[in-house]
């Protein structure tokens, strides 16, 4: 009897464990009529600032509620409370990204047809989370107005799985000489024709437009 | 890790008892670095019957990221379906 190496061909797909939770978590998040949002961006773009100012902005006319990943500690979660909003914390140990089985764990117990909007921030990281479908309806990019304008053109693979690009940290835009058009036509140059938001969470420039915008994405638009 | 989780379950499947080498699909746009894949393959593959294994790395397009077959060096007739 020979010890021939034997080819079997399987032709399965890696992340296909991943895809098939996000789109079980998509019709889910269908179902129960509840829009769900989630931020990307780098470390330090603000995710946190601009997130707390959303639900505080939001929750007195809509249902919101968030999860937050980190590696580690629960201060986020702590901060957004703040906006009395229900917030649960992901830590992820040492994982760079989100995916949709943690999603999906972090949901446990609550009642997604009594929400509005769920928002999700992602472990800051500009790579990894491009991977992952977290089953969500609109994906925001966020880039901070500190950064380099040439980040879309470092990171294009994050900025194209986005729906949404919002620069933040307006208010600082003068101080560090931001180009805003230099990152428009960068953030066109590596996904053409995608929509951005300029916003200040600090004196809250923008964040109008921004809400008028969360609304329109709604399943079903609200009636007062 | 995925990959090794995915083969271990089809090597499962068709009762091997010890895999040879994965071939992997990998797209420039699937978001993983064949080096850095190369680089962590042996420590995954670690006390799986996976250990000692090649992954051999087949250049695609856009995202793909596929296990197409994988090598068993198991005698034929031990082998179920």
């Amino acid at each position: 009897m020979s010890r021939e190496p034997r080819l079997i061909e399987v032709r399965r797909k890696v992340l296909k464990e991943n895809d098939l939770l996000a789109r079980a978590l998509r019709e889910r998040f269908r179902q129960a009529k509840v829009c769900v949002i989630s931020l990307v961006s780098s470390p330090g773009s603000g995710k946190t600032t601009f997130l707390e100012r959303v639900l505080t902005d939001l929750r007195p006319h809509y249902r919101v509620a968030a999860l937050v990943g980190d590696l580690a500690t629960e201060n986020d979660a702590l901060r957004l409370a703040r906006s009395q909003a229900p917030v649960r914390q992901i830590t992820t140990g040492t994982i760079c990204h989100l995916d949709a089985g943690m999603v999906e764990r972090a949901l446990d117990g609550w009642q997604l047809d009594q929400l509005d909007f769920l928002f999700i921030e992602n472990v800051g990281n500009l790579v990894c989370p491009s991977s992952y479908d977290l089953g969500e309806d609109l994906r925001l990019v966020l880039l901070s107005t500190t950064e380099g304008e040439d980040k879309p053109l470092k990171y294009p693979t994050i900025f194209n799985t986005a729906d949404v690009a919002v620069i933040t940290k307006m208010d600082l835009a003068a101080a560090v000489d931001f180009d805003l058009i230099a990152v428009r036509a960068n953030i066109n140059h590596v996904c053409p024709g995608m929509q951005i938001l300029e916003v200040s969470a600090k004196t809250g420039l923008g964040m109008q437009s921004l809400m008028e915008y969360f609304d329109s994405r709604r399943p079903m638009p609200s009636r007062d | 890790m995925n990959i090794v989780d995915g083969v271990l379950e089809e090597a499962k499947r068709y009762g091997c008892a010890q895999v040879e080498a994965v071939h992997l699909r990998l797209g420039p746009l699937s978001g993983v670095n064949p080096n850095a894949l190369l680089f962590a393959y042996p420590m995954a593959c670690e006390g799986t019957i996976l250990e000692n294994s090649r992954l051999e790395i087949i250049a695609a397009e856009s995202n793909e990221l596929e296990i197409t077959a994988f090598e068993t060096a198991e005698e034929e007739d031990e082998v179920r379906e």
